[in-house]
């Protein structure tokens, strides 16, 4: 299948040894952010509109990193760094925004307070994320 | 927190524990760290009939009663998704999946207690 990728170089995916764990852990938060911001928006949307919405783009960014991140070749590379750069980049701003404005954010999202109601989980995936999609980056196209 | 958490509270870490520990030994998934998981599957069980059993007896749930129902039956899942999944690929890292799995269900029997009470 992959002839011309033989010897020391890994084949273009990431849903092998600790790929299989963080794909896991970004299924139970996909999992769980999805139902909680479907709950929120179904239950009290009124309440924090901006929070609720938040909620939905989180669970949606999670679902986006647990596919890309189990599919094989580059432009599934492409979407899964996409998606946990903007993880992290949502878990920095939205953690930084609901420790100095708790107004705004009366309602705890995924990433409020840095993902504290979630153990720090969510702050911490984003780094192994990156860290593991370093590891597995697909090898250079040559130029031209 | 009422004993269906305990017993989870128990199971779901000492599972957890087994499976890292079979990680970090570099062991592959084994009938005692799949047996684990499946154990936490088994008390997610029992949790599942005596909460229809309290129902059906006319016990009232606090809060929302769907909220309940959902966490149970996700959780009742995630057992069976995680071994499902380690089987498919037999390393050690198989195992800090289901090592996932304890902790996992710990968090959610918490809620459901929340949700209940």
């Amino acid at each position: 299948m992959t002839v011309e990728t033989t010897g020391k170089k890994s084949p273009d995916t990431r849903n092998t040894g600790p790929g299989r764990l963080l794909i896991a852990v970004y299924a139970v938060f996909a999992i769980s952010a999805t139902a909680r911001a479907g709950y929120q928006i179904a239950t009290k949307f009124a309440d924090a509109p901006l929070a609720h919405i938040l909620s939905a783009f989180a669970a949606l960014v999670y679902i986006v990193a647990t596919i890309s991140l189990a599919k094989p070749g580059r432009t599934w590379f492409k979407v899964s760094l996409a998606a946990v750069l903007v993880e992290m980049v949502g878990v920095l701003v939205v953690g930084a925004v609901s420790l100095f404005d708790p107004v705004a954010f009366p309602h705890d999202t995924v990433w409020s307070l840095f993902g504290r109601g979630y153990g720090f989980v969510p702050l911490i995936l984003p780094v192994l994320g990156l860290l593991w999609l370093y590891r597995r980056r697909p090898a250079r196209e040559r130029r031209g | 927190m009422d004993g269906y958490f305990y017993a989870v509270l128990i199971v779901g870490l000492l599972s957890t524990i087994i499976c890292v520990v079979a990680g970090i030994m570099k062991k592959t998934p084994n009938d005692v760290t799949i047996l684990s998981v499946a154990a936490v599957e088994l008390v997610l069980l029992v949790y599942l009939v005596g909460s229809i059993v309290r129902v059906a007896m006319g016990e009232k749930i606090a809060g929302e009663p769907w909220e309940f129902w959902g966490y149970i039956i996700t959780a009742l899942i995630i057992p069976i998704a995680a071994v499902y999944w380690s089987i498919l690929e037999r390393t050690r890292w198989s195992n800090f999946v289901m090592g996932a799995v304890g902790v996992t269900a710990l968090v959610m029997a918490a809620r459901m207690n929340q949700i209940w009470y």
